[in-house]
């Protein structure tokens, strides 16, 4: 039973990864911060898996989870290790037919990301992952309407920092 | 088209992770240890029990107790102590069930006020230890000077009152800056976060 159930969560969390690795970007800066975030989460998941009930879309579940473990868990760890600036690490990889353009537009956006405070940051990643205020709202608790109004701020910030 | 329109293009099309985690790599991850503020909250909340508990081990009990007879403080002491255990069984269990109740798949903002209501009754707890520490130096100091010193003059019982004062002062203010370092340091984002959340719940 456990068996099936933790290969069950290893299958969800392997092809769903993609949204841990996308938000540790947004809330870390270096490459150790972000692995010490995605640990983090990957813990916090499949300790909460056997709660998971399937009423919802596993990705949806997990984007709470990993939000949340982001926000209110996790701590800057102390390690003092020499980092390479991430930036310039995540996207080395260029895709055939990838946008030059764009690939520039995906930095300046991260790089504004970055100087979002962690609930902005939350409304943002939501917003860019299409989810309806439905869904926003429910995973950080506030009002739909609030949420309306939370994220035309935020967006504002952003597009402040992306274009002065 | 809106400025924000274009990133969100570029966010869509951006590739996918580099360094993808294969199922191996998760498993071990998923088995590590935590190390998230509500493991700590709890790992320094129970080191307080132990420690407060433990330094009465220091205190040799039947001398103690030959000298509260002496002051005829026994009868205050079996039952402010029964009082203290209870209120202490208190806290343990409420310390235990917040903690449970700590649930990462909750919204942000209740997963917050829950760990933020774990690290007060932590605090409670250490305000109620130091508060009895307090009550119980003071009234064996005054009880053992009035019966050792029948003859003391008012200044000299101002006198040690006022020492017992400073000292008291000193200790409670030496232990509330520590805590305030330790917790201040451990949630300082997280009441960040939360004041920014409750904020906002409050606009309408």
């Amino acid at each position: 039973m456990q068996k099936d159930l933790e290969n069950k969560f290893l299958s969800d969390f392997e092809s769903n990864q993609n949204i841990v690795h996308k938000i540790c970007r947004i809330y870390t800066t270096d490459r150790d911060g972000h692995n010490d975030l995605f640990q983090e989460i990957t813990i916090q998941v499949w300790k909460n898996y056997p709660k998971f009930r399937g009423d919802s879309k596993f990705s949806t579940w997990m984007y709470r989870v990993a939000l949340n473990t982001a926000i209110s868990l996790y701590r800057k760890s102390t390690r003092k290790v020499k980092t390479q600036d991430f930036s310039d690490v995540a996207f080395k990889i260029k895709v055939t037919d990838y946008d030059d353009t764009e690939e520039v537009q995906l930095k300046a956006l991260y790089k504004a990301i970055h100087q979002l405070h962690d609930i902005d940051k939350a409304l943002i990643f939501l917003y860019l992952e299409d989810k309806p205020y439905k869904e926003i709202s429910e995973t950080l608790g506030i009002s739909n309407v609030n949420a309306r109004v939370k994220m035309n701020r935020a967006k504002e910030k952003l597009k402040n920092i992306l274009n002065p | 088209m809106d400025l924000l329109d274009n990133y969100k293009k570029a966010w869509k099309n951006q590739p996918e992770e580099v360094r993808k985690r294969s199922t191996v790599e998760i498993y071990k991850l998923a088995h590590s240890r935590s190390s998230s503020i509500v493991k700590w909250i709890f790992i320094i909340g129970i080191l307080e029990f132990v420690i407060l508990n433990s330094l009465s081990l220091f205190i040799d009990i039947d001398k103690t107790n030959e000298e509260y007879a002496k002051l005829g403080l026994e009868n205050f002491i079996f039952y402010s102590s029964i009082m203290y255990y209870t209120i202490l069984a208190y806290f343990l269990i409420m310390f235990y069930l917040n903690y449970k109740r700590i649930s990462v798949i909750e919204n942000t903002r209740v997963l917050m006020k829950k760990i933020i209501t774990t690290r007060k009754t932590v605090k409670h707890y250490v305000i109620f230890n130091l508060a009895v520490i307090a009550l119980i130096i003071i009234i064996v100091t005054i009880t053992s000077v009035k019966a050792k010193f029948d003859i003391v003059s008012g200044v000299q019982i101002i006198q040690t009152f006022l020492i017992l004062l400073v000292f008291l002062c000193l200790t409670l203010g030496v232990m509330w800056l520590f805590y305030q370092l330790l917790y201040g340091f451990l949630l300082k984002k997280l009441n960040k976060n939360y004041k920014e959340l409750a904020k906002l719940n409050d606009l309408h």
